[in-house]
């Protein structure tokens, strides 16, 4: 029996005075940690949005732990933790406050966990909202949605602004999270580094469109860079599935996104050099190998 | 009404518990100082009637103008709610917070008139009227903050619907059918004060209607 996906977009579109999503379609499966990975502007905060109900598309379907939004919104996000970088609690509030507040409408509380994370993350209960820095802020959040274990966790651009040591903190209570695998996280970001370090599927996204989605490994294994040193004279080799070419003096190097021994093999003789890609170059390549075959 | 419901209209009354006490003590404390004069009463009345106007602007500027310019607004739709609850919400809970002190500063006023032998009854239903007003004033600020998104628009509302008051206070006071036993002996209960009376009522319940229709039923909230 197939386990109910914890987001499904289908088709979806939304478009605004100077922006528009196009045809958009994404699955996040229980247990599975997605990275959604673009540059400003992409389309990473829309799609977040539209996905947790707060903004209904033009066209296309969209269901939230297997209800269909934005219609059953209410019942779906009891469910569904969602932080984002544009959240802010109520500023004259404290986090205590916050705290009991949150408790009292999710069932799932778990006052110990969340007393632990106060300390691991250094807040006091007594702080108002408007005393706590941007970083403590942020823990503020994810203390309130992480301590009522929710089955899906939504979050948009949690590290952003944050610093190294507090971005660790963070991406380590995600991965405790996910030690429950039937829960999820989808997690939007433009740092790749973070979305390299925690998630299992990374879902490129550019100017509206998906460029690409798959598991983070086989991203990894398809991308290559490679050297090839061509004889005096000769033209360079052109073998498909190159996204990307640079041409200096004798040495080319050819980037593919479909490497594998045969790939190799069929680029010839010359091969100096393989360099495996870090997910920052993968998506850097991606987005514009993307942009050129749609010619903008 | 679900339990997240009735917390967040707690919350209103949390957060603006404060504002609304400080302003009802304040408009209390005028009308006492209404009763010591004619100076003292004309100050006073001029006291009472700013902080009622106030405490409306106030409550729809903090509860929803600037939850959603300060980004609160993203964190209350992570809740398990929908945009039609938090309009619902809304209404409800500043509703709550302005009728306490609505109540409270209305039946001061009413007594004022009632009991200080110096303020002739015949003002009681303009008095009536000018509290009504006041109510209605409020339901229409809350209308718009629930409506307009943008800051301009909404200063607008805020500074045309403060003149209403001045306006409806010269337009209505000067009505000849109440104007002519507003400084009599007894109130008179006339057509043109159930008329108003009437217009008033009808304002208000349209202005606290027209969310529910168009707000609550918009496909985006932020």
């Amino acid at each position: 029996m197939n386990a109910t996906k914890h987001i499904e977009l289908r088709g979806v579109r939304k478009t605004f005075k100077f922006f528009s999503l196009e045809e958009l379609s994404l699955d996040l499966e229980p247990g599975q940690i997605m990275g959604l990975v673009g540059p400003n502007g992409a389309g990473k905060s829309t799609t977040i949005r539209i996905a947790m109900g707060l903004v209904a598309p033009d066209a296309g379907e969209v269901r939230l732990l297997g209800h269909s939004l934005p219609e059953h919104q209410a019942v779906a996000k009891r469910d569904v933790g969602f932080v984002s970088e544009e959240m802010k609690l109520f500023p004259h509030a404290s986090v205590g406050w916050h705290m009991d507040f949150t408790a009292s409408i999710y069932p799932g509380w778990d006052a110990e966990y969340a007393a632990k994370l106060t300390k691991r993350f250094n807040l006091r209960r007594e702080q108002t909202v408007k005393s706590l820095s941007s970083g403590e802020h942020m823990k503020a959040l994810m203390l309130l949605t992480l301590a009522r274990r929710p089955r899906l966790l939504v979050l948009d651009e949690p590290t952003t602004g944050l610093d190294p040591v507090a971005r660790h903190e963070l991406l380590s209570e995600f991965m405790d999270v996910l030690r429950d695998d039937s829960r999820s996280i989808l997690f939007s970001s433009h740092n790749t580094a973070d979305v390299e370090r925690v998630s299992d599927r990374i879902t490129f996204i550019d100017r509206g469109r998906l460029v690409d989605s798959r598991d983070k490994e086989e991203f990894l294994e398809r991308w290559r860079r490679v050297q090839i040193q061509l004889p005096a004279g000769a033209s360079a080799p052109q073998p498909a599935h190159v996204v990307g070419s640079v041409v200096d003096g004798q040495f080319v190097t050819l980037t593919t996104d479909h490497f594998s021994d045969e790939w190799l093999a069929s680029v010839g003789a010359g091969v100096r050099a393989v360099q495996r890609m870090s997910l920052e170059e993968i998506f850097v390549a991606s987005v514009f190998h993307h942009r050129e075959a749609r010619g903008e | 009404m679900n339990v997240l419901t009735r917390k967040l209209i707690a919350k209103e009354l949390h957060q603006h518990g404060w504002i609304v006490s400080t302003v009802t003590l304040v408009g209390l404390g005028s009308l006492l100082m209404a009763t010591q004069g004619k100076m003292q009463f004309n100050i006073g009345l001029l006291v009472w009637l700013s902080t009622m106007i106030a405490l409306g602007v106030i409550l729809v500027l903090t509860g929803i103008t600037n939850e959603r310019k300060e980004r609160s607004l993203l964190y209350v739709l992570s809740l398990p709610l929908s945009g039609g609850d938090y309009v619902h919400i809304k209404l409800a809970g500043l509703m709550a917070c302005f009728g306490l002190a609505w109540l409270a500063l209305s039946a001061a006023a009413v007594a004022l008139v009632v009991l200080d032998a110096d303020v002739p009854d015949g003002m009681l239903p303009y008095g009536i009227l000018l509290c009504v007003y006041l109510l209605a004033n409020f339901a229409v600020v809350l209308c718009a903050g629930l409506h307009i998104r943008a800051e301009g628009p909404m200063t607008a509302v805020v500074v045309v619907t403060n003149m209403g008051v001045t306006v409806f206070m010269f337009t209505v006071g000067a009505t000849p059918a109440l104007h002519d036993h507003m400084f009599g002996s007894a109130p008179v209960w006339n057509s043109a004060f159930w008329v108003t009376l009437a217009i008033e009522l009808a304002v208000t319940a349209a202005a606290l209607i027209l969310p529910l229709l168009v707000a609550a039923r918009r496909r985006d909230h932020l």
